[in-house]
C-alpha cells in the first residue's frame, strides 16, 4: 500500500510540475504583460520600466528558472497588476466558487445518479426515453446557452432572480443550477449504461435465478458493482470543484477563481494564473488519488490485485 | 431605489444641493437614490491611480466622480476647459503658470485643499521619483506641515508615465495658502493643457503619507470628487459614496457602483431585468435591438479617440509613398461609418478634434475617397501586385476585424494586394520583422493641443518611430517647434504641416474615424453621456427619472 501510495504521490508531483512548465511556456511566448497590463498606448519609457521591474527582458530561460527555485521555496510572488500576492488573491476567490460548485455537486449527484439508476432499471420504458431525451439536451446544451436561456426566463420575463452578481443567495440560483444541470445530465448517462452493463451480468442473472429479491440483487450486487465508473467520473467533477466555472462565473459575473483565470490569462498575469493553475492541478491529483483508493474499496478484486502485484 | 425618485423630488433635490450650503445638505434625510452601472471592466490595472490606469475604462470611474484636476473639463459640453480645483489661472510668463486655489474645498477625509496638497500632488514622492526635467533641476519645496515623510515606493512606471506629461516641469513653487505656480524648465505654451489633462489631478497629500503601501493608497485614493471610494473589490465591484461635503453641491446619487460584467448579453440582460441602471460598453449592432424596447435607449457617441491605420515604411512594397497614398484614397470611410458603426460616429478632420480650439485646423481633412486616383497612384507606384502584410488583432477595437476585411476589399478595388495576418497579441502586431507593413491603432488626445496626439504619437518620441515603423526628418524638427514655439500663429502653420507630412505627402497613418462608446439606460432616466468614457453624475447632469 505504501509502494502504491508513493507511486502515485511521484506521479502526482510530475504532473503539478509540468502543468506550472507548460503554462509558463505557453504564457510568456503567446504575449507581453507589460503591453497588455500597461496598454499598448503607454509611452514608450513607461512599458520599458515595467519590464525592467517585473523581470521581463531577462532570458526566458532564467525567468523560469527563476519563477521554478521560487515556487520551490513556497514563494508564489505577486500579480504584475497590482502587486498584492498572487496566493492571497486566489484565496480570497476561493469560497466565491465552492459556493458555486459545491451546491452543483450536490445537485449532479442528487438528480443525475437517481435518475440513471431510474432508467437503467426500468429501460425502455416512457420514463426512461424521458430521462435520456433531458439528459443529452442538458449535456449537449454549452452551459453559456443554458445561463443565458435561465437568465431571459428567470430574469428578464419573470423578474424573479437576479441576472448576475453575488450579493445574495438569490444570486446564486440561476448559476448552480446552469452548472447543476449539465452535471447531472453527464451523471446520469454514465451511471445508467454502468448500471445496464452490470445488469447484463451472469453474477446478476444467478442471484436473481437463486431467489434473491430484486431490491436486494439491486442493492448489493448491481449498484456497487456500477459504483466503480460513476466514481470516476465524480472523481473528475471534485476535482473540478476550483476551476470548473469558468464560463458559467463569466455568464453571470460571479467573482470566483474561473473569472480570476480569465481575467490573468488575458493580462499574462503569470504568477497569478500559475497559483491557480497549482490549485487545480493539486486538486484534480487528489481527486484521482481518492478515487484509486475508492477503487479498492468499491472492488476488491483490485485490492487483491495490488497484493499481488507487490509480492 | 430609482424607482423612488419623482420628478418632483428630483427637482427639489437638484435645487437644494445648489442653493443650500453643504452643511444644511448634510442635514436632510437621505433618500437619494443608489444606482448600478454594469462596465465591461473597471480598470485594466486593479488600482484607481490616474498615473497607473492608463485606460479609457479607468476614465469612466474617476471623472467627474472621483479625481479632479485645478482645471476641469466640461464633461457634459464639448470638453472645453473650466474652473475645477483652480478658480482662476494667469500666465506669469512663458514658463510659469499661477493659479488661485478654489478655497473651502474639502478632501474625502475631511481636510482643507490647499497648496502643499497640489505641490505633493506633483513632487517626486507621488509622481516624477528620481526622473529629472528635461532642462533645469526640479525645485524642491519645504513642506511647512503634514505628517511623516512618504517612504512607499511608487511602481517605476509611474514617474515615467508622469514625465511623459511634464518633461520640463521643474516643480510648483507655493506663493501662499491658496496660490501656486507650475514652474517649467522650458517655454511651453501648452501647460494649461497640460494641468487639465488625464493624470494632473490634485490627491491628499496626508492620506498618501497614512496609507501603509502604495497599493493600498491607489485602491482607495482620497481626492476631492463628489463620491468616494467605499469599497473596492478589484475584477468585481467599485462602491463610490457620495461626499457630501463636495465643494460643486451635495451629490445627488447616494451610492453608486460599478460593477463588472464582462458578457455583453449578460449586461443587457441586466439592465432590461432593471438590476441595472446603465449598461455601458454596448456594441454598435446591439444599439437597435435594444431600442426596440421603448423604454430604453442608448446614449454615447464619439470620444476623444480616433482609428487609424498605420505603415510602416520600410516594408518594400510600402517604400513608395505612392502606394501609401493609394491606399488613404482607396478606403470609404463614410461606409464604414454607416455600416459597422450604425452612422453613430464620423470621420473627422485627420488626426485633431475640435477642442484644440485655435490649433484646429479646420479646413482640413482625411484624404478624400477617390478610387480612380487610388488606381492612378497605384499605377504610377509601379507596384507589381506583390503581397503588403496587414497585422490584425481579432476585436481588439471595436469592430476591428470587419473592418479590416473592408479595407482589405477597398484596397483591392484600387488594384492592391493586402493580405489579412491575424495576430494573437501587440507584440507579435508590433515585432521587427520584414513583414511589417499594416497594422490598426488608435490615437487619443490627452489635452487640447495637437503636442499630446501628433507629437506624442508621431513624433521622434511617438511609438510609431520608436517602433521603427516610420520616420520624416521635416516632420520631426516641426515637433520640436510644436512643442517650444510659443508663437501661436508658427505653431498653428507648423501643425499644418504636419499634417499634411503625415497624413498626405508621406503618409505615416490614416485616419478611419472617431471612436465611439455607448451606454444604455432607461429612457426615464434624466442624465446626458459625455463625449468621453467619463460619467457625470454631478447634480447638474441628474434629474433622476423624468
Amino acid at each position: 500500500m505504501l509502494r502504491f501510495l508513493l507511486v502515485r504521490l511521484f506521479r502526482a508531483a510530475l504532473t503539478v510540475a509540468l502543468v506550472v512548465t507548460f503554462a509558463f511556456v505557453v504564457l510568456r511566448m503567446s504575449g507581453d504583460p507589460a503591453l497588455i497590463i500597461m496598454s499598448v498606448d503607454a509611452p514608450p519609457e513607461a512599458i520599458a520600466a515595467f519590464r525592467k521591474a517585473w523581470g521581463l527582458d531577462d532570458p526566458i530561460w532564467l525567468q523560469y528558472l527563476r519563477y521554478f527555485s521560487a515556487i520551490g521555496q513556497g514563494e508564489l510572488g505577486q500579480s504584475m497588476r497590482d502587486g498584492r500576492p498572487a496566493m492571497q488573491l486566489v484565496l480570497e476567490r476561493i469560497p466565491a466558487t465552492l459556493a458555486l460548485t459545491l451546491p452543483a455537486l450536490a445537485l449532479k449527484l442528487g438528480i443525475g445518479i437517481p435518475a440513471g439508476i431510474y432508467a437503467a432499471l426500468h429501460r425502455d420504458s416512457l420514463m426512461d426515453r424521458i430521462v435520456m431525451v433531458t439528459a443529452v439536451a442538458g449535456f449537449t446544451v454549452p452551459s453559456f446557452v443554458l445561463g443565458l436561456v435561465l437568465v431571459l426566463v428567470f430574469s428578464v420575463q419573470l423578474g424573479w432572480l437576479p441576472s448576475g452578481g453575488q450579493e445574495s443567495w438569490r444570486h446564486a440560483i440561476l448559476p448552480v443550477l446552469t452548472l447543476g444541470i449539465g452535471g447531472a445530465a453527464v451523471l446520469a448517462r454514465f451511471t445508467r449504461s454502468a448500471m445496464l452493463e452490470v445488469l447484463g451480468q451472469s453474477y446478476i442473472r444467478t442471484a436473481s435465478a437463486k431467489g434473491v429479491p430484486w431490491p436486494r440483487v439491486v442493492r448489493g450486487h448491481a449498484l456497487p458493482n456500477a459504483a466503480v465508473p460513476t466514481v470516476t467520473v465524480v472523481g473528475f467533477m471534485v476535482g473540478s470543484l476550483i476551476a470548473g466555472a469558468v464560463v458559467v462565473e463569466s455568464v453571470f459575473s460571479w467573482p470566483g477563481v474561473g473569472r480570476l483565470l480569465v481575467v490573468a490569462v488575458a493580462n499574462r498575469d503569470l504568477a497569478v494564473v500559475q497559483c491557480i493553475l497549482l490549485l487545480v492541478a493539486m486538486t484534480m491529483v487528489s481527486a484521482n488519488l481518492i478515487v484509486d483508493l475508492l477503487y479498492g474499496v468499491l472492488d476488491p478484486r483490485l485490492r487483491s490485485g495490488a497484493k499481488a502485484g507487490a509480492h | 431605489m430609482v424607482g423612488s425618485l419623482t420628478r418632483r423630488s428630483a427637482i427639489a433635490l437638484g435645487g437644494s444641493a445648489l442653493i443650500l450650503p453643504s452643511r444644511f445638505a448634510i442635514a436632510q434625510a437621505d433618500n437619494r437614490p443608489a444606482i448600478t452601472i454594469a462596465v465591461q471592466k473597471i480598470a485594466n490595472s486593479n488600482l484607481l491611480d490616474v498615473l497607473r490606469e492608463q485606460s479609457n475604462v479607468g476614465e469612466r470611474v474617476f471623472f467627474s466622480s472621483l479625481w479632479e484636476g485645478l482645471i476641469g473639463r466640461n464633461w457634459t459640453g464639448n470638453l472645453e476647459s473650466v474652473p475645477g480645483l483652480a478658480t482662476e489661472w494667469k500666465r506669469i510668463d512663458d514658463k510659469t503658470v499661477e493659479l488661485k486655489l478654489r478655497q473651502g474645498v474639502k478632501f474625502h477625509n475631511g481636510d482643507e485643499l490647499t497648496a502643499e496638497d497640489v505641490a505633493f500632488t506633483f513632487g517626486k514622492e507621488r509622481m516624477f521619483g528620481d526622473t529629472q526635467p528635461a532642462a533645469g533641476k526640479t525645485i524642491s519645496v519645504d513642506f511647512v506641515v503634514g505628517g511623516g515623510r512618504a517612504s512607499k515606493e511608487l511602481p517605476p512606471e509611474v514617474p515615467a508615465v508622469a514625465r511623459r506629461s511634464w518633461p520640463a516641469l521643474l516643480g510648483i513653487q507655493i506663493i501662499d495658502k491658496y496660490t501656486v505656480r507650475f514652474v517649467n524648465g522650458t517655454p511651453d505654451v501648452t501647460m494649461e493643457g497640460r494641468i487639465s489633462r488625464y493624470g494632473s489631478e490634485i490627491m491628499n497629500r496626508r492620506a498618501f503619507e497614512e496609507a501603509k503601501t502604495y497599493s493600498d493608497w491607489a485602491m482607495k485614493p482620497v481626492t476631492t470628487g463628489p463620491y468616494r471610494v467605499a469599497e473596492y473589490r478589484p475584477d468585481v465591484s467599485l462602491l463610490l459614496e457620495a461626499h457630501d461635503e463636495y465643494w460643486g453641491g451635495r451629490p445627488p446619487l447616494k451610492s453608486i457602483r460599478f460593477v463588472e460584467v464582462p458578457e455583453t448579453a449578460s449586461r443587457i440582460n441586466g439592465l432590461l431585468s432593471g438590476q441595472y441602471q446603465f449598461a455601458c460598453d454596448i456594441p454598435p449592432d446591439q444599439i437597435s435591438q435594444i431600442e426596440k424596447n421603448s423604454a430604453f435607449e442608448v446614449q454615447g457617441g464619439t470620444i476623444l479617440n480616433h482609428r487609424l491605420t498605420v505603415f510602416d515604411k520600410n516594408h518594400p512594397q510600402l517604400q513608395n509613398p505612392l502606394v501609401r497614398r493609394a491606399m488613404t484614397h482607396a478606403i470609404d470611410r463614410q461606409a464604414i461609418v454607416d455600416s459597422l458603426w450604425a452612422g453613430r460616429t464620423v470621420v473627422p478632420k485627420g488626426l485633431q478634434w475640435p477642442y484644440y480650439g485655435d490649433m484646429f485646423v479646420s479646413d482640413w481633412s482625411v484624404p478624400a475617397f477617390d478610387l480612380k486616383l487610388a488606381k492612378d497612384l497605384v499605377k504610377q507606384s509601379g507596384y507589381k501586385g506583390d503581397p503588403i502584410p496587414y497585422r490584425l488583432l481579432n476585436n481588439y477595437y471595436t469592430n476591428q476585424t470587419a473592418t479590416a476585411q473592408i479595407l482589405a476589399e477597398m484596397w483591392k478595388e484600387a488594384g492592391l494586394n493586402v493580405e489579412i495576418q491575424v495576430k494573437e497579441n501587440w507584440q507579435q502586431i508590433l515585432e521587427r520583422t520584414p513583414t511589417r507593413a499594416v497594422r490598426d491603432w488608435s490615437n487619443s488626445a490627452p489635452f487640447n493641443d495637437p503636442v499630446s496626439s501628433m507629437v506624442s504619437q508621431h513624433g521622434p518620441n511617438g511609438q510609431q518611430q520608436q517602433a521603427g515603423e516610420w520616420t520624416n526628418a521635416e516632420l520631426n524638427q516641426l515637433a520640436v517647434e510644436l512643442e517650444t514655439s510659443t508663437d501661436r500663429a508658427r505653431r498653428k502653420a507648423a501643425f499644418r504641416r504636419m499634417l499634411e507630412i503625415a497624413e498626405r505627402e508621406d503618409p505615416a497613418y490614416t485616419v478611419l474615424h472617431q471612436n465611439a462608446t455607448f451606454t444604455a439606460k432607461p429612457k426615464a432616466l434624466a442624465w446626458k453621456a459625455s463625449p468621453a468614457f467619463a460619467m457625470d453624475f454631478r447634480a447638474e447632469n441628474w434629474g433622476g427619472r423624468s
